[in-house]
């Protein structure tokens, strides 16, 4: 019986430059794996929530909004001490945000502090304010003010009338509303539950105080 | 210790080993010529000028990598209002993956260094392996791919109107491995300047 042997004798030079490069980024992988604890940034339940830019009015003016300031990372699930965040992404001139806004600013209301029935966390509302690429959704920072106060909102309007926050969040359609925990965390979408309200995800998913 | 001089650690091995395989590589390495006899020849200078590039360049890759997965974590890194806020670019989710097939940039770096790496160890080990002038040639065609990446980058810098120190540093090890290796197609030409010991 014949056998060939295929001698290489380069193979060693190759292998072993192969083996050192390859333990090198291993061990690079492994103190990222081990030293940090990543969460993927989407619009997702159990996804970080983009970051929300732009110029808030909060009944007095237009300033920067800074949307991390809202969240502590350090927040663990079951702590009723974290404020959470409710967002709404809408457009003034949508039938449909019109017809929630009442619903929208009694919840800001009714899961607040400032409510003495209410014994759970603040829950932080927001709206992002966009102007849909429909004919006749035209849309600008005055009629933002105009609509906030038709509402009795007490709550920032953020100007995402460039869409900018839409496109970030991959908003198909207003209104579009989410609930997100103190840590950042997505805790409730509407899209992923079209049958549920945001109040009764608020009263389903915030820790409270026990009576 | 700051995180913008903590780059410093990065960006010094990189600047020498660009000075390494610079033309001006013969100068600046001539004293140590004696302590690092590789140093001697061009070959020496720039495979060692390569290997320092190399690992900088992957080492501050694994760092970005790092602070990309700190920021989704929540935590911030090198956050600041000024122009040097590698925590804005690191930290969007949208430009801090490739386009087309949502990797992270930092694993890309890593990724690439590492192999410019194993091009430079089994340079060094056989100059003459019969796969010599493919493997330079690889190295050229991955840095010279980076450059356009570095201008993609860059753009997205502009844009954001910030700048990520370390994202440049890493930006500056993929320059000096492209001149590094573009002087080693070069000299591999030259067959007895190449096997010069």
């Amino acid at each position: 019986m014949n056998i060939n042997i295929v001698e290489d004798e380069n193979a060693g030079t190759v292998g072993s430059a192969l083996i050192k490069v390859m333990s090198l980024f291993f061990i690079g992988i492994m103190i990222i794996a081990f030293t940090a604890n990543p969460i993927s940034v989407g619009t997702n339940e159990g996804q970080r929530a983009p970051d929300i830019e732009g110029k808030f009015y909060n009944g007095s003016g237009w300033t920067e909004f800074d949307f991390s300031s809202y969240f502590n990372t350090s927040w663990q699930e079951g702590d009723v001490s974290g404020q959470w965040v409710a967002i709404e992404f809408m457009d003034t001139d949508c039938p449909y945000c019109q017809q929630s806004a009442d619903e929208y600013g009694q919840y800001a209301n009714a899961f607040s502090v400032n409510n003495a029935d209410w014994n759970g966390p603040h829950v932080n509302f927001l709206a992002s304010a966009t102007e849909l690429s429909i004919q006749g959704h035209d849309s600008d920072r005055a009629e933002i003010e105009q609509f906030r106060s038709e509402y009795n909102h007490n709550f920032p309007y953020i100007d995402d009338i460039d869409q900018d926050n839409m496109e970030e969040w991959g908003i198909p359609g207003t209104p579009n509303y989410f609930l997100i925990q103190p840590d950042g965390i997505i805790a409730w979408s509407s899209s992923e539950h079209a049958d549920e309200k945001i109040s009764d995800a608020i009263l389903r998913l915030v820790p409270r105080e026990s009576v | 210790m700051s995180s913008n001089v903590l780059v410093a650690v990065y960006l010094i091995p990189t600047l020498v080993g660009f000075l390494i395989v610079s033309p001006l590589g013969n100068s600046v390495t001539s004293s140590l010529a004696d302590r690092f006899p590789s140093l001697k020849t061009a070959r020496g200078r720039l495979l060692s000028g390569l290997q320092l590039i190399s690992l900088a360049g992957f080492a501050v890759s694994t760092q970005t990598l790092w602070i990309s997965s700190k920021i989704s974590e929540g935590g911030s890194f090198c956050s600041s209002t000024s122009t040097f806020s590698c925590d804005d670019l690191l930290g969007n989710s949208k430009l801090n993956v490739d386009p087309v097939f949502g990797l992270s940039w930092g694993l890309i770096g890593m990724a690439t260094f590492a192999l410019l790496l194993f091009i430079v160890f089994v340079l060094k080990q056989e100059p003459n392996h019969p796969l010599s002038e493919r493997f330079i040639n690889i190295g050229v065609l991955t840095t010279g791919i980076g450059l356009l990446v570095i201008g993609l980058l860059v753009s997205y810098e502009i844009q954001e109107e910030k700048i990520c120190l370390y994202c440049t540093t890493a930006h500056i090890a993929n320059i000096a491995a492209f001149v590094g290796f573009f002087r080693l197609r070069r000299l591999h030409e030259k067959r007895d300047e190449w096997n010069k010991s």
